[in-house]
């Protein structure tokens, strides 16, 4: 090694003027000098990205289809590594009555989910009857008042029913896809998160969600997408305390998977 | 700018260190429980070697074509509604910070753990105009009303006991009498943090990754923190090392499967958030702003220099927990924003080489440390690269410069070695006690005072060599 440069003094940092900003022009300027200084560095090529991503999607799906218990079963087996608690109902019209059971046995009082829309399922009717309050989340803006009012709900909610993305056996991880009646806060601010899905969201692999993550944005992001996809593996945790494990700090003390056998009829 | 030198010696700090016994149990245990979780996780990974490597080559090759890269960042965070800014220096970053909390009339920020708003002292300068910085992290937050500093990267109050935590919290939050009991005390923690999670305007957090495909900055937590920072506030801040661009999302999914195995031997960490620009037009929740700061301060410079590989650490964590040094004296006692085997090399990018003067030998060089590393980083390698460095720039101490000087003239010459065995032997002679010298007078004292020499033998191997032949 020849050269010594090591620090900031040897940079153009010394001599810029104060107050003055510095540009992505001087900026990228900046990195392209100090990258031509070593031609031919670095050996390394980048890594092999999927061709047609969304093709290559569909395919994967397929495939997975014939396959798919032997998915389910280990995505269980992970979720309840991560301390998730895993549900399994033959169709969909038995979703309600599984939730209501949920919502007692922890005597929860008001529910916030997605909209039936979304989840595949309406769950007013039989919550409503046994006395437990839905607030479902509207799929178009409202005004900020009422935005407001809303966040306020959620934050008092006791319980938060989603969908899922994709549910990862590897990891026994849920990917959540924020979009138009899909909100965040859902699947974050209530202490208990409860995610329904079905089949046609089980992958094996984090590889595999590398390639729906390709697929998703190949070509313009759909209208109603949102700005944050988030992995949920587990309730929300911390050891910072002499390392002692405690659960639900910011996010969740509990997660749910309630899996459908039936079908969920809205991924087609 | 740089970081302020430090004043005490880190002889000084690191026994202190030494001295502190429930810091060196609580070091050991954690560091010892971390080693076990990982080899545990990556024992129950075949493909984990494989990826390994595959990090690795991601991140030689994006530095490659870092420029381009980043290009493909911007425009792509731009196209998203977001804002890109670009910070030479750690002073610039912290001005960029303050004119969009002052321009949106901020009061508070909630923080989602960074290193990077760390290593540039944000929170003291937010302080100064007004706006209150809150640490969301657990740990942090506990330093943080303590007054403190990390001592680890992954679990930065793990020297503090529960029952300083309960006290400390019974203190500075006016809740008299909390027990000393974890599941209490976060409890607490989850209700003042929650409510300011709902009134703050600013959410400010470092990155993990940023993605330039896609214009996606990504945020691994295990608590949440990193997700209501990012969706509660009407603004959100990210302050990003420019090394932490990667190409594509098929990158992405191949750190994911290796950086919490290193951290804390969890398959994935809990929540791993894709941030995407601001809130949507169909969104019912999100920022309405979204910045993104570019940070250099140190960093460029090495992109051709000899410290570069240290530009592909992911700030696991696995090479402190690793390291003999590390677990004897633990974070502080290094003095600056990153600790640990890598800290050492992350502080001589970011304040030159004068400010590892001492700390260049804070490592055994057992190479523990780049066996541990995702993405095998040779450590002890740049760390002799440094020692080399300080040596040659003059910043190392004169005494220690003359004497090396004159040993490696001694070394090169038989007869002046002999010669100088000779007389050594009988100017040990006061110092010695059961075969060591413990202290040496006038400027060769200062080697001593951390170290033990082994007295010269009463005769030579040449000697007794001569003698048997
Ligand atoms: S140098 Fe390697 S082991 Fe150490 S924190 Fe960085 S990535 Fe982790």
């Amino acid at each position: 090694m020849t050269s010594h440069r090591l620090g900031p003094e040897d940079g153009a940092s010394s001599s810029r003027r104060a107050g003055a900003r510095t540009t992505k022009a001087e900026f990228l300027a900046r990195v392209r000098g100090e990258m031509a200084k070593t031609p031919g560095l670095f050996v390394a090529a980048p890594a092999e990205r999927p061709a047609q991503p969304r093709q290559r999607l569909e395919l994967l799906r397929r495939e997975l289809s014939e396959r798919w218990p032997q998915t389910l079963e280990r995505f269980r087996a992970e979720f309840e590594r991560v301390a998730g608690v895993f549900h399994r109902v033959p169709t969909a019209a038995d979703v309600p009555a599984a939730l209501e059971r949920i919502c007692r046995e922890r005597g929860a009082r008001r529910v916030v989910s997605w909209p039936s829309e979304e989840l595949g399922v309406a769950l007013a009717p039989v919550l409503s009857a046994a006395g437990i309050a839905v607030e479902s989340m509207p799929r178009a803006v409202p005004p900020d008042a009422e935005r407001l009012r809303i966040r306020a709900a959620v934050a008092e909610a006791d319980v938060g029913v989603t969908g899922a993305d994709l549910a990862v056996a590897e990891t026994g991880t849920l990917v959540l896809v924020a979009a138009a009646g899909r909100p965040r806060s859902t699947s974050l601010l209530p202490p208990c998160h409860v995610a329904i899905f079905d089949r046609t969201v089980l992958v094996e692999s984090l590889e595999q969600v590398g390639l729906a993550l390709e697929a998703w944005h190949e070509g313009p992001a759909p209208p109603e997408r949102g700005a944050v996809i988030n992995f949920i593996t587990g309730p929300s945790r911390t050891a910072d305390i002499e390392l002692t494990l405690t659960r639900g700090v910011h996010g969740p003390k509990e997660i749910h998977a309630l899996f459908v056998d039936g079908g969920l009829g809205l991924h087609g | 700018m740089t970081e302020p030198l430090i004043t005490t010696p880190l002889r000084e700090r690191a026994a202190q260190a030494l001295g502190d016994r429930f810091l060196h149990e609580a070091l050991d245990i954690a560091t010892t429980r971390f080693i076990a979780l990982r080899r545990d996780a990556f024992g129950d990974f075949p493909e984990g070697e494989a990826l390994r490597d595959r990090a690795r080559a991601i991140k030689e090759a994006t530095l490659q074509r870092l420029d381009a890269h980043l290009e493909t960042l911007v425009a792509n965070i731009e196209r998203l509604g977001g804002h890109v800014h670009f910070a030479t220096t750690a002073e610039e970053a912290r001005e960029i910070v303050l004119d969009i909390a002052r321009r949106t009339g901020a009061r508070m920020a909630v923080k989602s753990k960074s290193m990077a708003t760390e290593e540039i002292h944000l929170n003291d300068a937010l302080q100064a105009i007004g706006v209150t910085p809150v640490e969301t992290d657990l740990g942090e937050y506990i330093i943080q009303l303590a007054h403190e500093r990390p001592s680890h990267i992954i679990a930065p109050a793990i020297h503090k006991t529960k029952g300083q935590v309960a006290e400390l919290f019974s203190r500075e939050l006016r809740r008299p009498g909390l027990p000393a009991d974890p599941e209490v005390l976060t409890k607490i923690a989850r209700e003042e943090l929650r409510e300011k999670f709902l009134t703050a305007d600013l959410g400010i957090t470092g990155a993990n990754f940023a993605v330039a495909d896609t214009g996606t900055v990504v945020l691994v937590t295990n608590e949440g923190n990193g997700r209501m920072v990012t969706s509660l506030p009407r603004v959100h801040v990210a302050v990003m090392g420019v090394e932490k661009v990667i190409p594509s999302m098929t990158d992405l999914a191949v750190f994911l499967a290796i950086l919490a195995k290193s951290a804390t031997g969890q398959k994935l960490s809990v929540y791993t958030t894709l941030v995407q620009g601001p809130r949507r037009p169909g969104e019912l929740e999100g920022p309405d702003e979204f910045h993104l700061v570019l940070l250099d301060n140190g960093r460029v410079a090495q992109l051709a220099g000899p410290l570069r590989e240290s530009l592909y650490c992911l700030r696991c964590g696995a090479c402190l927990n690793v390291c003999p040094v590390y677990r004897q004296i633990g974070g502080h006692a290094y003095g600056y924003t990153y600790p640990g085997p890598i800290g050492i090399l992350l502080t001589a990018m970011l304040n030159g080489p004068a400010s590892v003067r001492d700390l260049s030998h804070a490592s055994s060089l057992c190479g523990a440390c780049a066996d541990a590393c995702p993405v095998r980083i040779d450590i002890p390698r740049m760390l002799i690269e440094l020692r080399r460095e300080v040596n040659v720039r003059g910043i190392a101490p004169r005494s220690e410069r003359i004497v090396f000087k004159a040993l490696a003239r001694l070394l090169r010459s038989p007869t002046l070695y002999r010669l100088a065995a000779r007389i050594g032997r009988a100017a040990q002679r006061p110092f010695v006690s059961d075969g060591r010298i413990r202290a040496l007078p006038s400027f060769f004292g200062e080697w001593t005072k951390t170290r033990d020499l082994p007295s010269i033998a009463a005769r030579t191997f040449q000697e007794r060599w001569r003698d048997l032949s």
